[in-house]
C-alpha cells in the first residue's frame, strides 16, 4: 500500500525542518527550517562542513530523532508525531541503514548479521539471504565473523543487512568514510547499481565522488540548507569552466 | 537464529569476565546448595538412624541423654552400666512392648580398628524390624552374629570358627551375617547377653536398655512411668523423639545464620552480575543503537539484556550445585569434624527439589539482577548507532 502511495511520488518530504537542542543554558539549532522532497529512486547525496547538521538530518529521515519543529513525511506518511514504537515499526520495515562504522556486531557471523534486522521483525530469510550475499559477493564470507572480514568485505556485509527486509530508502552514513579509495569506488558502484534497481538513497557523504555520483547533492551549513545541485548542472558547470 | 542464541553468543567476546561471574554466583549457589542438603540430609539421617535403633526410648545410665544416645547409635565403651535386675521392673511398666536389654563394649583390634561388640538377646528382634539375617541369630554359648561390613572387611564365612578381635585366646563360631542396614550396626559383633557379659567381666550388668512402645502416641505417659518406677531412679530414661526434636532444634539455630550467609553471598553475587551487565552496556552502547536503528525495539533489547543476566545466573548456578554434590564428600568430612553428633548417614546427598530450588533461585536472582543493565540498554536512542561514530555533522 505504501509502494503504491509513493508511485511516482515523494519518498521524503520534508517542510521547515527544525531541531534545537538544549545543551546547558545554550539552545543549539542543529536544524533550521529545512525544506526539501526526495523522489522515489532518487540518490541523494548530503554535503557540508562537520556541523552542519547533516547527521541530525539523516537521524530525522531514518525515523531516530523528532523535529522540534516542520513536518517530515516519509512515503506518504508524516512521521514527526509518532510514538517511539511506531517509529522503530517503520524503520524496521522502510529504512534501511548503512553506517560509516559498519556496525556489524562482532559475535555474529556475516549471515547472521545480515538477518538481524529479519530476525527483529520475526521472519525468516532464507532466501532473501543467499539472494543478498551473491550480490554483494560474500557467498564465501557467510560464515566468517567481521574481524576476518576487510572494511570493504564489512561495509558489503552492512549493505546487505540494510536490504534484507526490502526498505523502500537507504539511508547511509558516510559509507565510504572509514574504505580507502579502490573499496570506497567499488561500494559506490555497488550503491549505483542498488539504485538503477530502483531503491531509493540518501547518502551523507564528504566524499566527493559518492556526491557526484548522486542524481542531486543537497549542501547544508550551519543547519540551514544551501544549494540543491542536480547532475544535470553539476555536468553543465563542469562543461561550461572545462 | 533464537533470542537465547543471540544472547548465548555475547560470551565469547568476554569469556573470562563473564566466567568469573558466573564463577561468583557458583560460590553462592554452592553454599546454599550445600547448607539446604546439609540441613535435610542431617535431619534425615538422624532420623533414619534413631528408626534404625528401633527404640522408642533409651534407657541409660546418669549422666548425658546425647552422649547415651550417641553411644547407643555410634558404638562405646560405658563408663558406667545398669543392673540386670532393673529390666524386670522396665518390662513391668505399661504401654512397654519389648525391651531389649543391652551390653555394649568396644575394642581396638591388632590393626587399631575400633570393634564394637554388643551383647544382646533374641528380644532385639522385636525392635530391630530392618535386620535380615544371613545364617542364624546367636542362640547358644560362643556363637558369633557378624554386621556385614565387619564380616567383609575381615573375610568372614558363616561357619568359620574366627578369633574375636581385640580379645586374644578367644573365639567363636560365626553362625550369622547382618546384611546390610547402612548404619552403624554393619560394624558391629553380636554375641548373646550372657557370653558378653562374661568376656567383657560384667556378669548381671547392662549398658543399656533399648525400649519399644506398644503405642508411640503414649511416649509421655509411658515415659512418666518409667521414671516413676523403682528402676527409674537409678536409670536416664531418653525418649528418642525429644533426642531428635532437640538435636534439630539446635541445627534449626545454626540454620537462620548460615542461610542469611547464603542469602548475603546470593545478593553479592547478583549485584557482580548485574555490575558486569552494566559494564557491557556501557561497552556496547553503540552496538545497541545500531540494533535499535535496524528496528530493534525497546522491549527486543531489554529482552535480550535480560536473557544475557539469567543465562549467566542460571549457568553460574548449575555450575555451582555441580560443584557442591562433588565437593561434598569434603565438605562433609569439614562438618562431621566439627559436629557433636552426626549421623552415619551422608550428610549431603543429591536432592532434586533442593538442586531445582537453587537453580529457581538463581534464575529469580538473575530475572532481578538483569533488570538495571536491560533497562539501561534498552533506553539507549538508536541515534546512538550514528552519534558515537563521531558526533559529526
Amino acid at each position: 500500500m505504501i509502494a503504491a502511495l509513493v508511485q511516482d511520488g515523494w519518498v521524503v518530504s520534508a517542510t521547515g525542518l527544525t531541531r534545537v537542542y538544549q545543551r546547558g543554558r545554550e539552545q543549539v539549532r542543529a536544524l533550521d527550517d529545512v525544506s526539501f522532497n526526495v523522489r522515489r529512486g532518487e540518490f541523494l547525496a548530503i554535503v557540508g562542513p562537520s556541523g552542519a547538521g547533516k547527521t541530525t538530518l539523516l537521524n530525522m529521515v531514518g525515523c531516530m530523532d523528532a523535529p522540534t519543529a516542520g513536518t517530515l513525511e516519509l512515503l506518504g506518511k508524516p512521521v514527526q508525531h509518532l510514538t517511539e514504537r511506531e517509529r522503530t515499526l517503520f524503520r524496521r520495515e522502510q529504512v534501511g541503514f548503512v553506517f560509516q562504522h559498519f556496525g556489524l556486531l562482532p559475535t555474529l557471523t556475516v549471515a547472521e548479521n545480515i538477518v538481524l534486522p529479519a530476525f527483529f521483525a520475526g521472519r525468516t530469510s532464507g532466501r532473501r539471504l543467499d539472494e543478498l550475499l551473491t550480490k554483494v559477493g560474500l557467498d564465501q564470507r557467510r560464515d566468517h565473523r567481521p574481524c576476518e572480514l576487510s572494511g570493504g568485505e564489512m561495509q558489503r556485509v552492512a549493505i546487505a543487512r540494510a536490504l534484507i527486509n526490502r526498505p523502500q530508502l537507504l539511508l547511509a552514513d558516510e559509507p565510504t568514510g572509514n574504505l580507502d579509495q579502490a573499496t570506497g569506488q567499488a561500494i559506490i558502484a555497488l550503491f549505483e547499481e542498488l539504485n538503477r534497481d530502483g531503491l531509493t538513497i540518501v547518502a551523507v557523504t564528504h566524499n566527493p565522488l559518492l556526491a557526484r555520483t548522486a542524481h542531486r547533492q543537497l549542501e547544508l551549513s550551519d543547519g540551514r540548507l544551501g544549494l540543491s545541485v542536480s547532475r544535470k548542472e553539476k555536468a553543465r558547470g563542469a562543461s561550461a569552466s572545462g | 537464529m533464537t533470542w537465547l542464541q543471540l544472547s548465548f553468543k555475547e560470551w565469547r567476546r568476554r569469556p573470562l569476565r563473564t566466567g568469573v561471574t558466573a564463577g561468583g554466583v557458583a560460590i553462592a549457589t554452592a553454599a546454599l546448595f550445600s547448607l539446604l542438603a546439609f540441613q535435610r540430609g542431617y535431619r534425615e539421617g538422624v532420623r533414619r538412624e534413631l528408626d534404625r535403633l528401633g527404640a522408642h526410648v533409651l534407657l541409660a545410665p546418669k549422666g548425658c541423654p546425647y552422649d547415651a544416645a550417641s553411644m547407643a547409635l555410634h558404638g562405646a565403651s560405658w563408663p558406667c552400666y545398669l543392673k540386670q535386675d532393673y529390666l524386670a521392673g522396665v518390662r513391668s511398666v505399661r504401654g512397654v512392648a519389648a525391651a531389649a536389654p543391652v551390653f555394649m563394649a568396644a575394642l581396638y583390634d591388632a590393626a587399631s580398628t575400633q570393634v564394637v561388640y554388643e551383647g544382646v538377646e533374641t528380644n532385639i528382634l522385636a525392635l530391630k524390624t530392618n535386620w535380615r539375617i544371613k545364617g542364624a541369630f546367636p542362640g547358644q554359648e560362643g556363637v558369633l552374629l557378624a554386621g556385614s561390613e565387619t564380616a567383609r572387611r575381615l573375610r568372614w564365612q558363616i561357619g568359620q570358627q574366627v578369633q574375636l578381635p581385640g580379645l586374644s585366646g578367644h573365639a567363636a563360631i560365626l553362625t550369622g551375617i547382618l546384611e546390610p542396614t547402612g548404619g552403624a550396626d554393619d560394624t558391629f559383633l553380636y554375641l548373646r547377653l550372657a557370653d558378653a557379659q562374661r568376656l567383657f567381666q560384667r556378669p548381671n550388668q547392662l549398658t543399656h536398655i533399648l525400649v519399644r512402645l506398644a503405642d508411640p502416641n503414649q511416649l509421655d505417659h509411658v515415659v512418666a512411668d518409667l521414671r516413676g518406677c523403682d528402676a527409674g531412679l537409678a536409670m536416664n530414661v531418653v525418649p528418642l523423639a525429644h533426642v531428635f526434636h532437640t538435636i534439630q532444634s539446635l541445627v534449626n539455630a545454626t540454620r537462620l545464620l548460615l542461610g542469611c550467609i547464603a542469602l548475603v553471598a546470593l545478593l553479592v553475587a547478583g549485584a557482580g552480575v548485574s555490575n558486569t551487565i552494566l559494564m557491557a552496556v556501557a561497552e556496547r552502547r553503540r552496538e545497541i543503537g545500531v540494533m535499535r536503528a535496524l528496528g530493534a525495539s525497546r522491549a527486543n533489547i531489554f529482552h535480550l539484556l535480560w536473557l544475557e543476566t539469567v543465562q549467566v545466573c542460571f549457568t553460574g548456578a548449575a555450575a555451582g550445585v555441580l560443584v557442591a554434590f562433588l565437593a561434598s564428600r569434603g565438605v562433609e568430612g569439614w562438618v562431621r569434624a566439627s559436629l557433636p553428633f552426626g549421623p552415619t548417614d551422608a550428610l549431603i546427598q543429591w536432592d532434586w527439589p533442593i538442586a531445582a530450588a537453587c537453580l529457581l533461585s538463581a534464575l529469580g536472582l538473575g530475572s532481578l539482577a538483569g533488570f538495571p543493565p536491560a533497562w539501561h540498554a534498552a533506553s539507549v536512542p538508536p541515534m546512538t548507532a550514528i552519534r558515537t561514530a563521531g558526533g559529526r555533522g
